[in-house]
């Protein structure tokens, strides 16, 4: 444990950030935890920088390889290295502060090591051409072979990075999740908040740990196949069930909606633990346990079968009878939402709320989150998914969920940064960081949806066509909104000032 | 009003606009009070909390009810079945794409003539959106090779030059696979 604060003090500028204070002895819940977030955010500023660039590839009229190229290597960088490792390493150290669990051990370090060096093989292979996009487009990687546009090493880098990513989500992650909830004696050094599973705010974490072991079982197994035939250790004769496009698809689609899925149910789950906490009355209970889990499970009962909505265009080659199955569940996860939208709102109205900027931030996000459910459950509906299914209302709700989700992980960690850290946050600086990033995410939001409506199509390298560049500048500018936030929260951390009695903050 | 909401990217948008409102006025309003105003705890029993909570959750039950069965009219099984109850002949059209172009087996087309697309992919997801000459989408299908076509029917009812693009991507010249259709009318 004392060799990972050590490497987190002498990471630069980064280091600052994220240090632990050792003389809590709670280094088993800390250090770890602080490694993942610290490396998240190196990502994410990798991840911004290339966000920036795909308008300002289009606006220059440089040549289309830039944008794809950009294209790919942000959603790659965004959606596993930042957004999930962030999530990781918060929930590690919520699962270790409220069970008592230590973050330690093999698994820890297997999470965080195939995480990372699969993300960076993917960033090499990006880098070496092969622009597939985030969601691969299986067959595209083998297709763009056969063309010229990339060569088949890359693609096995590609692969192989890819690999160690989803093993780290699908299956060590969830190992860790299901080890701490079920398994292990509580260690009361460790305890700062004891909860159960009967808790909303762990019975999410939980139902996340699941649906990525089960939805993403199928997608690991057909992934790995592909790279076995891909090293040549199978004949890709022997594998054509794996190498099949529709398998790979579907396999795909499976598992990357219920990820996203997923991490929205740990994220209200976590909005769950963080509001009660912030109550006027000092109560710290929610106003309805029962409703808040109810919505919890209505999340992941509609979520499963929903990913449907990814294949209605092609009919009718899916069976009208799953895509209408499909638009059914989806709206049932806006069902959900609605249940949460309430226990949140009549907790508040009930009990008052001392606001304070981790609060905002956690608050705001779910604004963000709730604003882009509503378009996510548009476009799941059949007869509209004709109109906007490929355009940048499709990439506008996945950049909209995402950042959303991000503020809330966010506010959910300036919350627990003092116990993790040692230091406190300035509120005054929070407040502009939340203000300047709603702005700047609902701003890029609605100009990509927008722009979706207009029907400018998504990872396209020519907004000149039909006037769309006008929804480029926009997302440009708020893009830029959104990273002056991001500056405001990083000078946030750096002015962070010591205090006694850390622990004491994050009950 | 239906065919502007159901048959145009704007009538989504203006139905999002619909939902997303009315839930940012409240959730904004109760927030900033109960934060800044007065965040002091409400003397408000809790029966009537959960007489709201039923009327929420019926309004959304309903609403979202609504909204989708407004919709079956425009969903393809049905618009297939009304073409193919219809009268009228459907002409076939066979498209295949392949990176990066599109092979038609017949561009010029008829107003009032239902036309029915039947499209498949030869070497990678692709997709196949034809757009009205003012630039809204009409219709957009996706294709992965190796399953069965994608098909729609669609009636078109002005003439002009009607773009296809594909909105899958597809590779490094996906922005430039277009094609077009010409409609004209019977007399042209």
């Amino acid at each position: 444990m004392s060799n990972i604060a050590t490497y987190i003090q002498r990471t630069p500028l980064f280091g600052s950030m994220f240090r632990i204070d050792k003389s809590t002895g709670l280094e088993d819940i800390n250090a770890w935890p602080s490694l993942m977030i610290m490396t998240s955010f190196i990502w994410l500023a990798v991840a911004g920088w290339l966000g920036m660039v795909m308008p300002v590839t289009q606006i220059l009229g440089m040549q289309s390889n830039w944008f794809y190229m950009a294209l790919t290597a942000h959603g790659a960088a965004l959606a596993f290295p930042f957004l999930f490792q962030l999530m990781v390493g918060i929930s590690l150290h919520r699962a270790g502060s409220c069970l008592g669990k230590p973050v330690t051990g093999i698994i820890s370090a297997l999470i965080y090591c195939f995480m990372n060096l699969g993300a960076l093989l993917l960033t090499v292979a990006i880098l070496g051409g092969l622009n597939i996009s985030y969601a691969v487009m299986y067959p595209l990687p083998v297709v763009g072979v056969e063309l010229g546009q990339w060569s088949m090493d890359v693609v096995i880098l590609g692969f192989t990075g890819l690999a160690l990513v989803l093993v780290s989500v699908i299956l060590l992650y969830p190992i860790q999740v299901i080890r701490m909830l079920f398994f292990g004696s509580a260690q009361e050094e460790l305890l700062l908040m004891p909860r159960t599973l009967r808790d909303p705010s762990m019975l999410g974490m939980a139902m996340a740990a699941f649906v990525l072991l089960v939805m993403g079982t199928p997608i690991l197994t057909v992934a790995g196949t592909v790279l076995l035939g891909l090293y040549g250790i199978v004949p890709m004769a022997a594998i054509s069930w794996a190498t099949e496009p529709a398998v790979f698809q579907f396999a795909f689609w499976m598992f990357a909606h219920n990820l996203m899925e997923a991490m929205a149910i740990m994220v209200v789950s976590a909005l769950y633990g963080t509001l009660p906490l912030y109550l006027a009355d000092g109560t710290k209970k929610l106003y309805s346990d029962r409703l808040a889990n109810l919505a919890l499970w209505i999340l992941l009962i509609t979520s499963v079968t929903s990913f449907f909505h990814h294949f209605f265009t092609m009919f009718p080659a899916l069976p009208s009878t799953l895509a209408y199955h499909g638009n059914i569940m989806s709206f049932g996860t806006g069902l959900g939402a609605a249940v949460t939208i309430f226990t949140v709102l009549a907790t508040i109205w009930k009990h008052g709320i001392r606001p304070g900027a981790a609060l905002m931030a956690v608050l705001m996000g779910f604004v963000l989150y709730i604003l882009d459910g509503v378009s996510a459950i548009i476009t799941s509906n059949v007869a509209w998914s004709f109109q906007l299914h490929g355009t940048m209302w499709a990439g506008g709700h996945t950049m909209a969920v995402l950042a959303a989700m991000s503020l809330m992980w966010i506010g959910v960690l300036c919350h627990h940064y003092p116990v993790m850290t040692g230091r406190k946050l300035s509120d005054k600086l929070g407040y502009y960081f939340v203000a300047l990033y709603t702005v700047g995410a609902m701003g890029s939001a609605f100009a990509m949806l927008a722009g979706g409506a207009a029907g400018m199509p998504r990872r396209f390298a020519d907004w000149n066509q039909e006037g769309w560049m006008i929804y480029g500048v926009l997302i440009l500018i708020f893009g830029l909104i959104i990273t002056a936030s991001l500056l405001v929260f990083a000078y946030q951390l750096l002015k962070s000032e010591d205090i006694p009695d850390a622990v004491d903050t994050v009950t | 009003m239906f065919d502007f909401l159901y048959q145009s990217g704007w009538g989504a948008f203006v139905a999002m606009l619909f939902f997303q409102l009315p839930f940012l006025v409240v959730f904004l309003y109760v927030v900033y009070r109960k934060a800044f105003t007065d965040p002091s705890p409400s003397d408000i029993d809790d029966k009537r909390i959960s007489r709201l909570d039923v009327l929420w959750l019926t309004v959304t039950i309903v609403l979202f009810t609504g909204v989708n069965l407004a919709s079956v009219g425009y969903m393809p099984t049905i618009l297939t079945a009304e073409a193919t109850s219809s009268e009228i002949d459907i002409q076939d059209i066979d498209v295949t794409a392949q990176s990066w172009s599109y092979a038609i087996s017949e561009r010029q087309l008829l107003v009032g003539r239902p036309v029915r697309f039947l499209v498949k992919s030869a070497d990678t997801v692709h997709g196949f959106a034809v757009y009205h000459p003012d630039g809204r989408i009409l219709f957009t299908l996706m294709m992965i090779p190796g399953m069965q076509e994608s098909s729609i029917i669609h009636t078109f009812t002005e003439p002009g030059e009607y773009k296809v693009r594909c909105l899958e991507y597809c590779g490094v010249a996906h922005h430039l696979m277009q094609d077009k259709l010409i409609v004209a009318t019977s007399d042209d």
